[in-house]
């Protein structure tokens, strides 16, 4: 049998992934390979440590809880690409410095790649090319 | 301590921190207890000077830890590495405050300067205040400058910031 702390974290990993649609806790311990004893005592033990929320819920005549995750996973996409992530020159970086986050062509370019599906080459050839001048 | 990043965040991060050496590192890392870095290097393939690259980066960031013995038979030190998974989090969000941060910096910047520039690949925008004293002609090439707009980069620039803001709860 795996151990409880082994399934907590996969439950808790699946009522991550579920979103604000949230899932039943029925479905929940199907998917880990559960009982319902188990998993009600995990949707439970998730909730005591604050990193769900369960309601009540009536599925097919009968009572269940849906579970929400009260945290959403960390995630590091939206600066995965950014060139100040793991920047060398961050202990120099600073704006009453030469280098700095104010005038820094990595970042600019970075900056105006954004929303574009193909990020642009490093360099500050998209200055000319992204904002004309007026 | 349950933690809410799986594994595939934690490649995400390896492959961000590094290339895909970093990312076979820590996959070998992930599936074992503790290693040590002359182990990692031949099971892996990576040449050691390049593991203990790597594994010095990941320590910088407390992502691995590591305990020190000594070989009784040379006197040499053995490093034991071990993978910190419940590091990560905090990891992904003190980096995400320092780029914020860097960010915040850069928008206001951008309100609070109007710019000029010579539209030549290579060439810098310069400040309004720069520009003046310049007579209006780019330092490096030497054609005029005309205003630059950025309220485009402005506006990219604001919707990271708060992006970035409501993730981190601010």
């Amino acid at each position: 049998m795996p151990k409880r702390n082994d399934l907590e974290q996969k439950a808790l990993h699946f009522v991550m992934n579920t979103g604000s649609a949230g899932v039943l806790q029925s479905d929940l311990w199907r998917e880990l390979g559960a009982s319902s004893r188990e998993g009600s005592r995990i949707a439970i033990k998730l909730e005591e440590k604050g990193l769900i929320r369960r309601e009540k819920e009536l599925q097919d005549g009968r009572w269940t809880y849906r579970l929400f995750p009260k945290r959403v996973p960390a995630s590091i996409d939206s600066i995965v690409d950014c060139p100040c992530l793991l920047c060398q020159d961050n202990a120099r970086c600073d704006p009453t410095t030469p280098i700095s986050p104010t005038n820094c062509p990595k970042l600019t370019d970075w900056i105006l790649s954004l929303g574009k599906e193909n990020p642009a080459p490093l360099g500050d050839s998209t200055l000319a090319q992204g904002l004309g001048p007026r | 301590m349950l933690s809410t990043i799986d594994d595939a965040m934690l490649i995400k991060v390896a492959t961000a921190l590094g290339d895909e050496d970093a990312v076979k590192l820590i996959e070998h890392l992930k599936s074992v207890e503790e290693i040590t870095d002359d182990e990692i290097a031949n099971k892996t393939g990576i040449r050691l000077n390049i593991v203990r690259k790597i594994l010095y980066k990941l320590y910088d960031h407390s992502l691995v830890s590591l305990r020190r013995t000594r070989d009784p038979k040379t006197g040499w030190f053995i490093f034991h590495w071990k993978l910190q998974p419940d590091q990560l989090e905090g990891f992904i969000l003190s980096q995400k405050r320092r780029v914020l941060e860097k960010l915040t910096i850069r928008l206001e910047y951008e309100k609070n300067h109007d710019f000029y520039y010579c539209n030549t690949n290579g060439c810098k925008r310069i400040p309004f205040e720069e520009a003046v004293e310049l007579v209006f002609h780019c330092p490096t090439c030497g054609k005029p400058l005309a205003h630059y707009a950025n309220e485009k980069l402005v506006q990219k620039l604001s919707e990271k910031v708060e992006q970035l803001r409501k993730e981190l709860g601010e």
